[in-house]
């Protein structure tokens, strides 16, 4: 695959040269250099072949600023790493915009926190920070917002330019679960366009990481998901651990995966009982978060926390479990097992339940291709991409598990995978406790200041929203250079737009309640 | 005594009836709705694993006396750019067919304010009205969830007095009149729920609650779409009043499913009013079972059963009973 | 009157409204409805406290109101950012008096983790924008910790404490 797409990308387009990549340690199999003349011609040949664009970013290497595009494949996994470098002075280089719809929030995003222009955009306002900002946050030296920068980033005021019954969904609205911002056009029930705003909770994350040293920014990656916490913790962790080349004891890993995947079902039925509030039925939401509790007692036992896990460590874990974990999550699997039932009676079967999320927010196969969106939401338009069976990272390579799927990509199906998702998470628990082995939980030799060797690496990992992805880049110091983090809220929420125009206003709150959003990751 | 003598002989006896009797209902709808809204509170609670309120108060009784002061004591805001005389009016409008819907019900054999003999034309007149204030509290708070709440009500509400009313004159042919008081006299040899009439008294049940905006109906305050719909702006007494309203349009709803297919005050032993009040409350705690078990529907999905399933069946039933009734 | 000493009588309050004053109070105490409004991590603690197991409605604190002018509680439940500030400040102004707004959680308190050198884009303490009545720490605190700020809230409305202090024991 990897031979192939370089054999390809070299006859489609003139003077590229692309370099494979160890990937057992970058995380990616191809690099290709490309010039401001050839980008749109490397990203349209991606598109043609049926990649995606798994993620764009931007670094600041003082002497120039590059433009990172990284993309994947659906079907078998090919990451490749495409690297543009731009002029500091007068930063812009060319939209991809028209090829990929995620890379105009993409590149909105480069735009505010580096300042790069990118030519032929056609909405580039703010999107994540407030409008008295002066500066780029990201940039290494102090680089002031140049006037006619401000001016084209304070464009958007809905309602002034045009005419139409304007709604504004949140920053507070009971429906958005958070600080999200959509700002909609309606005739009478129907939306005519909805544009969301996002940054209400833009929390620097990234600013940060720049700021403190790989261990100082353990409770970061769980404050970004709150509710899929450990997964993004456990993402976290690879990461460096695979960046710096350490190795994690055997017992280590099967934990990882437990307590990863019990984090993922307290995660899938938050969402449960909030999908169906956002339809009306809040009873549902009482059951689900009684369950959750059980999930809560048993990870606050061995993490010490409720909400916000900061349980791994590089090279393994906080501490070790004991016996009194193992029966727990024992009892607890039994547990949510007759549970599911009830909730077949009391939300699948019901019919004013099934009428309302029945062929609603359709997505065809286009959507993950133009969108990069991952996750339940694309496992149920029929693509079984699933990074834990693709790329697999602690023993998901070990354990025999399904990927659940849909048929039609509506709504129900969004519902149906993440239920049949829970299934399987407990297989997957059930099936790593009865392996797991004895042993230490943590590696030898860990540096108090864990020093990554200079160089690249993008890793990414299935948190309970999709495909999460961590960019860093180490200069050899404590502290990571750039950081960068792909979110799958992110990509998720993109489709929405989309999805919502022309629907009812009740329809498109089920659709974003589908999604399953969790504000502060797509902020971060 | 001799005063009260005197005043009766002047006034009639009528009147004096008339004042007490409405003295009475002004209890009767507080005191509803303070109990319903701790009932709700409770089935809510206990549906969904908890206790509900339990501190203020023996089991939380005392809960909706102090939620009532507090609101008496709340700041009455206004906000800016409301139309306010619209804005002033609609909570008072609200209450106005509460209070006139409660004169015709009959508690008991002789406990009722006035026995009309156009009776349920009385209560369905005036229940319209209560649209009225919510089309005048959407438009007139100047909130775009309001107004959307407030349209949406009117729609709403336009579809389903359809069925309610086909629903209910089936049981006025039947008992041969429009008097509250004649319809029940008329179920002493069986409630009309089991002559015949099931198909009806289901429609009329749907439709009742989704004339008292209730879940799966309730649209016009649909928390996750409209914030809380047409009444978003009201803070303090008028809200209160919108929720008193609320709650007393449950009961009547549920009194009136009582009379006109349960058998009113009729039954064993216990007094008629006894019997009246555990038939009504007994729906009304089925009306909250639906609230705290299923989701909403969608506004198209509303209308359409409306308009495409109860408004003909009702409309079978009615020809049907008129029917076999001529035969 | 006859207090003993030299007080004048003036100084006593014509009509005596402490009795109302004080059953109001208590009415109020009973009967605070928090404002549907989420902002970060500590919203879904917030969410736990309200749900089964803690159980927010023992205090008749369930009553969650989506609408600020129907609210008597705010809980400021996560990191206030720049952007979402002047929304905060106009929520709290929505809200009819009285009003009481807890603060949940050190990002709302200080700036919590999020506050360092540098930092652009958030409020270092709401309490700079909006007056606060209760402050929970923690990160997130637990439901139990929202509770006991609730009770908190009471006794400030009140002067009386709902339930006695639990005795420390260590």
């Amino acid at each position: 695959m990897v031979k192939e797409i370089s054999d390809k990308i070299k006859e489609a387009v003139a003077s590229v040269e692309p370099v494979e990549t160890p990937y057992e340690q970058r995380g990616y199999h191809l690099a290709i250099e490309a010039t401001r003349t050839n980008i749109v011609d490397i990203v349209n040949f991606f598109d043609k072949s049926g990649f995606y664009l798994a993620d764009m970013c931007c670094v600041d290497y003082i002497d120039y600023l590059e433009v990172v595009y990284l993309f994947n494949n659906h079907n078998q996994v090919c990451r490749v790493k495409v690297t543009l470098k731009v002029d500091p002075d007068k930063p812009s280089a060319p939209t991809i915009s028209h090829i990929y719809k995620i890379a105009r929030w993409y590149e909105r995003e480069i735009h505010e926190f580096f300042g790069v222009l990118f030519d032929g955009h056609p909405f580039m306002t703010y999107l994540f920070l407030h409008d008295q900002i002066d500066f780029y946050p990201l940039r290494k030296k102090q680089v002031p917002v140049p006037e006619e920068d401000k001016k084209l980033l304070n464009s958007f005021n809905p309602g002034e330019q045009e005419d139409g019954f304007f709604l504004n969904l949140g920053p507070q609205h009971p429906s958005t679960h958070g600080v999200l911002r959509v700002v909609v056009k309606m005739n009478g029930e129907y939306m005519l366009s909805a544009e969301p705003v996002l940054g209400y909770l833009h929390r620097m994350h990234e600013k940060m990481a720049e700021n403190r040293t790989y261990q100082q920014f353990y409770p970061n990656a769980a404050r970004m998901d709150y509710l899929g916490a450990l997964n993004f913790n456990l993402g976290y962790v690879t990461t460096v651990e695979k960046l710096c080349g350490i190795e994690v004891p055997e017992r280590a890993q099967y934990i990882r995966t437990i307590t990863a995947e019990l984090n993922r079902i307290s995660s899938h039925l938050l969402w449960l009982g909030a999908f169906v509030a956002d339809l009306g039925g809040l009873t549902p939401f009482l059951y689900t978060f009684d369950d959750r509790e059980n999930i809560l007692d048993i990870l606050e036992a061995v993490a010490g926390s409720r909400l916000t896990y900061s349980y791994l460590r590089f090279g393994g874990l906080f501490n070790d479990v004991d016996d009194d974990f193992v029966a727990n999550v024992r009892k607890f699997i039994d547990r949510l097992r007759s549970r599911f039932s009830m909730y077949e009676r009391l939300i699948t079967g019901n019919v004013i339940f099934i009428n309302r999320v029945k062929n609603i927010g359709v997505m065809d196969e286009t959507y993950p291709l133009k969108y990069g969106c991952s996750g339940p939401v694309i496992r149920s338009i029929g693509i079984p991409f699933d990074i834990r069976k693709h790329e697999p990272y602690a023993v998901y390579d070990r354990i025999n598990f399904n990927v659940a799927t849909g048929t039609n990509g509506d709504n129900m199906d969004r519902y149906l995978v993440r239920i049949k998702e829970m299934e399987i998470s407990l297989d997957i628990i059930e099936k790593a406790l009865k392996d797991l082995p004895t042993g230490p939980v943590k590696a030898e030799k860990i540096p108090k200041k864990l020093k990554p060797p200079k160089g690249d690496i993008y890793h990414t990992v299935e948190s309970p929203r999709g495909e999460l992805g961590i960019y860093i880049v180490s200069d050899e110091s404590d502290v990571p250079y750039r950081m960068r983090w792909r979110v799958p809220s992110y990509s998720n929420l993109m489709t929405f737009p989309q999805l919502a125009e022309g629907s009812l206003i009740a329809d498109a709150i089920a659709t974003l309640g589908s999604y399953d959003l969790v504000i502060p990751e797509i902020d971060r | 005594m001799c005063g009260l003598d005197n005043i009766i002989a002047i006034v009639g006896k009528e009147i004096v009836r008339l004042i007490l009797g409405l003295i009475g209902v002004l209890i009767v709808v507080v005191v509803n709705a303070l109990i319903l809204t701790w009932v709700e509170r409770k089935v809510s609670g206990h549906m969904q694993k908890r206790i509900g309120p339990k501190e203020v108060g023996p089991y939380g009784l005392i809960q909706p006396i102090a939620d009532g002061l507090k609101l008496l004591g709340k700041e009455l805001l206004t906000p800016a750019n409301v139309d306010k005389p619209l804005y002033y009016l609609a909570p008072v409008i609200v209450f106005i067919p509460v209070l006139v819907s409660f004169i015709v019900i009959p508690f008991d054999g002789f406990l009722q304010v006035k026995d009309i003999n156009v009776g349920i034309l009385v209560i369905l007149a005036f229940s319209s009205l209560s649209v009225l204030s919510i089309l005048i509290a959407g438009w007139g708070s100047n909130n775009k969830y309001s107004l959307i709440g407030a349209t949406r009500s009117v729609a709403q509400n336009i579809a389903y007095e359809i069925p309610l009313l086909l629903s209910l004159l089936p049981v006025v042919f039947m008992a041969n009149s429009l008097s509250l008081k004649d319809i029940v006299e008329a179920q002493r040899d069986g409630w009309f729920v089991w002559r015949w009439q099931f198909f009806a008294f289901l429609i009329y049940f749907i439709a009742a609650t989704a004339e008292t905006n209730r879940t799966p109906f309730d649209l016009p305050e649909a928390e996750s779409e409209l914030v809380a719909g047409f009444h978003t702006e009201y803070s303090g007494m008028r809200f209160a009043l919108f929720f008193l309203a609320e709650y007393t349009n449950i009961f009547i709803a549920s009194a009136i499913a009582t009379t006109f297919f349960l058998g009113g005050y009729l039954g064993p032993v216990l007094p008629g009013i006894v019997w009246f009040f555990i038939k009504t409350y007994f729906l009304v705690f089925v009306i909250m079972w639906f609230r705290w078990t299923f989701p909403r529907v969608r506004f198209d999905q509303l209308l359409n059963f409306s308009w495409k399933i109860l408004i003909p069946v009702a409309f079978a039933n009615l020809i049907v009973t008129g029917g076999i009734l001529k035969l | 009157m006859g207090k003993g000493g030299f007080h004048l009588e003036t100084k006593e309050p014509i009509i005596k409204l402490a009795i109302a004053e004080k059953f109001i109070n208590l009415a109020r105490a009973n009967s605070i409805w928090p404002m549907t409004f989420g902002l970060a991590c500590c919203a879904i603690e917030m969410m736990a406290a309200a749900m089964a197991r803690f159980d927010i409605a023992r205090f008749g604190a369930e009553v969650f109101r989506p609408s600020p002018r129907q609210a008597d509680l705010m809980i400021v439940n996560g990191t206030v950012t720049k952007k979402m500030a002047p929304t905060v400040v106009t929520l709290y102004e929505q809200m009819p008096s009285p009003k009481w707004v807890i603060v949940m959680g050190n990002c709302a308190i200080s700036g919590g983790p999020f506050a360092f050198e540098g930092q652009y884009n958030i409020i270092e303490g709401i309490d700079k924008l909006i007056p606060v009545d209760v402050y929970v720490p923690g990160c997130p605190p637990r439901p139990e910790g929202l509770l006991e700020g609730l009770m908190k809230l009471e006794e400030k409305i009140t002067g009386t404490r709902r339930f006695p202090v639990p005795e420390q024991k260590w």
